[in-house]
């Protein structure tokens, strides 16, 4: 009960940055637009190419790009971290009997609710560019991805309590954006890859949810894929967010 | 008597580093009674903030005991965390939000209701005269404004004692002055406090009692005023340049005489501690006369606690801090 009200204060907190400063979730709502316009028409010549779905491209390639706009999402909250341990605000808190998984729980929410409306908003603006919802798939996709941005929230916010620096930060967080978004096959599927590239992509969550989330766009929900999907990504939300609950709990700034 | 509300036995905070384990804290004891400002002051690396810190429940000692307000830091830390307040040394105030919404949440978070933590907010903004600025956004204020937003933060919840570490560090000197008024008033208000600071003047203004830490010792504990007689009544400082050898006989004779209560040798000049200086100037001067030194300047003054501090450690806190500014 006291966490529940405690998670409850510190996301208002969170929220109402946003909604003061809604700028921000206009600029992440740009990113997808910008891939939508400037690189999935070149896309469209490669329908017909096998591993590229047969039917429409986008829809091969949004359920990708939704994956990407979860992942990135979460990442990069180390920096408002670090500006919050270097303001005391982190330590305030800590001194407070605060619950030390509110503490990350209220950042994350409102980081899940923040994307989670970056992510409807942009599946409803690809309709008109032809892509089909599928809708009971796509809820389940929302829920996938929930996951994955929990899980890189929670390592992102982690990550700039224990790094404490931004110089010391950004070589991580670039370091595994690119890999990461080049290995999830969101771009080309990875079917197309070398096996050796393929072994590499299975460590990768954000490929077992691209390959889970087209299938889910196009409304198959009961595949192995998606199972595989769920598996992969619900025991290591699990040991990410208990990880990142403990550095609430050992920092020293 | 009632128990005090902060108590440290031998405690102590290693730090391993490249060149073997520093020893930051190394076995403190302290006691802290209801109701006082106790001040903690030392050069920076002393030991202050861990020592703080560690009572924070920030930190977990690596030896001996600290109870605060009667639960012990390192078994009973939510215990701990409800009694205290805490103002870091960066603050705490969450710079998006107004300062009113940083005390009603701070409020909350202690458990209040939303109705009891406007009212004890809207108290405080009152208190520490914050009306001005509390409905603005914190990115906006000075930092004399924050620092007192700061203040308001860790009483919000009437703690047992109110950790400040280093309140006025960064503040010019008008805020400085109109954050020792604040201080001073919620010490009227009967907030138990608990400052570490390495402003002598500080420390001697605000402090019931202090504590002068320098290299993870303390070294000297009382009212500044007691610290300070124990050096002596008076301070003469006499300018010797160039007359070391001749000092030094002349610090031999003087140490024999009873109207001396200490000595202190710097490069250039020499402190003497007597209990009055007008009746043991003569002397002073007839034996200076004797050993055939020139006299290059000389000054009578109150002994303060950079003399304190001196005397017990052997090198000055202002020349200290003056050198760290330089090297900034």
């Amino acid at each position: 009960m006291k966490t529940l009200h405690d998670i409850r204060l510190l996301f208002w907190r969170k929220m109402m940055e946003t909604l003061r400063n809604p700028i921000f979730i206009i600029i992440s709502m740009s990113t997808p637009i910008i891939y939508l316009v400037l690189f999935s028409p070149l896309l469209k010549k490669l329908t017909g190419v096998p591993s590229f779905s047969s039917g429409n491209v986008l829809n091969t390639f949004i359920p990708g790009l939704l994956v990407i706009v979860a992942f990135l999402s979460g990442l990069f909250v180390g920096y408002t971290m670090i500006d919050e341990v270097k303001t005391g605000v982190v330590e305030r808190f800590r001194v407070t009997p605060v619950s030390r998984f509110a503490l990350l729980a209220g950042r994350v929410l409102r980081d899940l609710v923040n994307t989670l409306v970056v992510i409807i908003f942009f599946a409803l603006i690809a309709i008109p560019f032809g892509f089909h919802i599928h809708l009971l798939g796509f809820l389940v996709l929302l829920v996938l991805l929930s996951l994955l941005l929990i899980t890189t929230s929670s390592f992102g916010n982690a990550l700039g309590l224990i790094l404490k620096d931004e110089d010391r930060l950004s070589p991580i967080v670039q370091g595994i954006n690119l890999p990461v978004l080049l290995l999830s096959g969101m771009l080309l599927p990875m079917s197309l890859a070398p096996t050796w590239l393929q072994v590499i992509a299975h460590f990768n969550p954000a490929y077992y949810a691209v390959e889970a989330g087209r299938l889910l766009a196009a409304g198959h929900i009961f595949e192995a894929k998606v199972g595989e999907a769920f598996l992969f990504m619900v025991p290591l939300t699990i040991i990410v967010v208990v990880w990142a609950t403990k550095a609430f709990n050992n920092a020293v700034s | 008597m009632a128990q005090p509300v902060v108590l440290t036995k031998n405690l102590k905070k290693f730090f391993p580093s490249k060149k073997g384990v520093i020893k930051a804290v190394n076995g403190i004891n302290l006691s802290v009674e209801s109701g006082e400002v106790f001040g903690f002051l030392g050069p920076n690396g002393a030991g202050k903030t861990t020592t703080l810190r560690m009572l924070a429940t920030l930190m977990t000692p690596d030896g001996g005991l600290a109870t605060v307000a009667g639960f012990d830091v390192v078994k009973q830390p939510g215990e701990v965390r409800r009694h205290i307040g805490y103002v870091g040394q960066s603050g705490g105030s969450d710079r998006p939000a107004t300062g009113l919404e940083n005390l009603v949440l701070q409020g909350r978070l202690y458990g209040m209701s939303y109705q009891e933590a406007k009212k004890r907010a809207n108290e405080l903004v009152k208190l520490l005269q914050l009306s001005d600025f509390a409905q603005r956004i914190v990115y906006t204020y000075s930092g004399g404004q924050r620092r007192r937003l700061d203040v308001a933060l860790g009483i919000m919840h009437r703690p047992d004692v109110l950790f400040l570490d280093e309140p006025t560090t960064g503040l010019d000197p008008q805020n400085r002055a109109n954050l020792w008024v604040q201080i001073q008033k919620l010490r009227d208000s009967g907030v138990t406090i608990f400052l570490t600071t390495h402003y002598l003047e500080e420390a001697d203004a605000l402090s019931d009692r202090l504590a002068i830490i320098d290299q993870g010792k303390i070294v000297a504990e009382g009212t500044p005023q007691v610290l300070k007689e124990e050096v002596g009544q008076d301070c003469i400082t006499i300018g010797l340049e160039n007359q070391k050898e001749k000092a030094q006989k002349l610090v031999a004779l003087l140490k024999e005489k009873s109207f001396i209560r200490s000595i202190t040798e710097q490069p250039e000049h020499l402190n003497l501690y007597v209990k009055k200086a007008a009746g043991s100037l003569p002397q002073i001067l007839q034996m200076m006369g004797q050993q055939n030194i020139k006299l290059q300047a000389i000054t009578i003054t109150k002994p303060t606690l950079d003399d304190v501090f001196l005397q017990k450690t052997g090198y000055s806190l202002r020349d200290k801090d003056a050198d760290e500014e330089l090297q900034k």
